[in-house]
């Protein structure tokens, strides 16, 4: 059992891990939030501020991998401080993720013809959907900081909602392209847009979940999204 | 998995003074049971009242039942008892004028077996089970107390084991050995619980990580919690069980 030098040693390390977690949290939100602007405004500088963001993003992923591996190795944690540490080790993977994500929007930026500025109504769709999933990414990266369970139990139904705007979205798309309204290049680019805002909402569902069993040690069921869908009313 | 031996409401005192209160804990056949807690909280007393080896100290007492398989064993022979229910100690404690041999022998010829065939065939099965006859097989007629820290406590379980005994208490049987000693003990444990039921009383947590089935959280003298040993370390139910596993106290 940790003595009282050891569990100051520890707590040591776990107050650096939480800053240094806070600060990724609060990086990747800033990424996908500038992704989202550059590619509204098609603003190339914005999009290149998020390239550098997501560097710093993976730098502080590694150095709390580090950090995970070392708490784990010298202090042998158990109980809330072991779910703690395994869950921030997991939760580095989904802000990656999302800080990648926010880089691939920022390079479709770029991609995106000044022909493509603003004119499509898909933009508007884009837009509510942006909106919507990085406020479960603000939800499941707030309920971590403040080890809040309750706030993220239903995330996986604000997901659904999520699913069914890129699924519509989707499917608008892949009409547009096919009566010729909307060209071929765009459409395609506006399918990816639509892809990484609806993976990103998944890694939140992640962030929250993990965040349940963090402070409560109980894992929320899994349950797949189709089979959610067949229980909510359309 | 059916209970083996059972703790029911049981208090002991220590003259006026009560170590452990109305303690209920049922031990799992073939399992092992370990039991951490703070200094002083109790848990070398609770193992103690069951062998009845409490009672043997001047003005010690003890209420309630401990049952092995169903029968209290404080209406039964307490000599009787200690052989259905064998000990081992903290510090390696062979007898210190007897032989590797004689050590495992002791408890037969006190119980009267003389048969020297049948002695023999006993000490080599209980060495062998103790994971120590390859190394003293050679040497069975030197002292017990010239073996190693970690051969003696090995000696120790060699001699409890002698008598077949169905439950094994070991009261933090590691704390004075190296970790390569310790290894040893552990990996005996985990085959120990094949055939006998063990209960072990440590004060490091992560060696009841290691080999218990179930943990049990004792704390001034009260049962706080005992459940399956990975649910009470990653999920403990009670807040004191995770402020002392989590070294917050203690």
């Amino acid at each position: 059992m940790p003595q009282a030098a050891e569990r100051k040693a520890l707590q040591k390390g776990l107050t650096k891990l939480n800053e240094n977690m806070v600060t990724l949290a609060e990086l990747s939100e800033l990424a996908i939030r500038k992704a989202i602007d550059s590619l509204t405004r098609l603003d190339g500088d914005v999009a290149r501020e998020v390239f550098t963001i997501d560097q710093e993003v993976y730098g502080l992923q590694l150095e709390i991998e580090h950090t995970c591996v070392d708490l784990i190795a010298l202090h042998a944690p158990v109980a809330r401080d072991l779910r703690t540490i395994t869950t921030s080790l997991k939760i580095t993977t989904d802000l990656d993720r999302i800080g990648r994500y926010a880089k691939d929007l920022g390079e479709l930026t770029l991609q995106f013809s000044p022909s493509a500025r603003g004119a499509e109504p898909e933009l508007a769709r884009i837009r509510e959907m942006a909106d919507r999933t990085i406020q479960m990414v603000d939800t499941a990266i707030d309920a971590f900081v403040k080890h809040d369970a309750e706030s993220v139990r239903n995330i996986m139904q604000v997901d659904d909602v999520v699913d069914r705007m890129h699924d519509e979205n989707f499917n608008e798309l892949v009409r547009r392209m096919t009566e010729g309204s909307l060209k071929i290049e765009t459409g395609a680019r506006y399918i990816l847009v639509n892809r990484y805002l609806e993976r990103i909402a998944d890694h939140a569902v992640n962030i929250g979940m993990r965040v349940v069993y963090m402070v409560t040690g109980d894992w929320l069921p899994r349950e797949r999204a189709a089979d959610r869908a067949k229980r909510i009313p359309k | 998995m059916s209970s083996k031996l059972a703790a029911d409401k049981v208090s002991a005192w220590y003259g006026t003074k009560k170590a452990i209160e109305d303690i209920s804990i049922e031990f799992e056949e073939h399992s092992t049971s370990a039991i951490i807690g703070p200094s002083g909280c109790g848990k070398s007393t609770l193992i103690r009242c069951l062998n009845r080896l409490h009672e043997t100290v001047p003005k010690a007492r003890v209420e309630g039942k401990v049952l092995l398989d169903g029968k209290d064993v404080y209406e039964d022979d307490p000599v009787a008892v200690r052989r259905h229910v064998g000990m081992v100690f903290q510090k390696a404690n062979p007898f210190p004028t007897m032989s590797v041999y004689d050590n495992v022998a002791a408890a037969l010829r006190l119980n009267g077996v003389r048969d020297r065939g049948t002695l023999d065939q006993v000490v080599k099965r209980s060495l062998e089970k103790a994971a120590l006859w390859d190394e003293v097989k050679d040497s069975l007629g030197k002292p017990g107390v010239g073996l190693s820290g970690g051969q003696q406590q090995r000696l120790c379980i060699a001699r409890a084991l002698a008598p077949e005994p169905e439950v094994l208490l070991m009261d933090e049987p590691c704390s004075a050995l190296d970790p390569i000693a310790t290894a040893k003990i552990e990996d005996l444990i985990f085959d120990l619980k094949k055939d006998y039921t063990v209960v072990i009383v440590t004060h490091n947590m992560q060696q009841a990580a290691r080999v218990a089935d179930t943990t049990a959280f004792m704390y001034l003298g009260h049962l706080i919690e005992r459940g399956a040993t990975r649910e009470l370390f990653e999920r403990p139910k009670e807040a004191l069980t995770e402020s002392y596993i989590t070294g917050r106290f203690g």
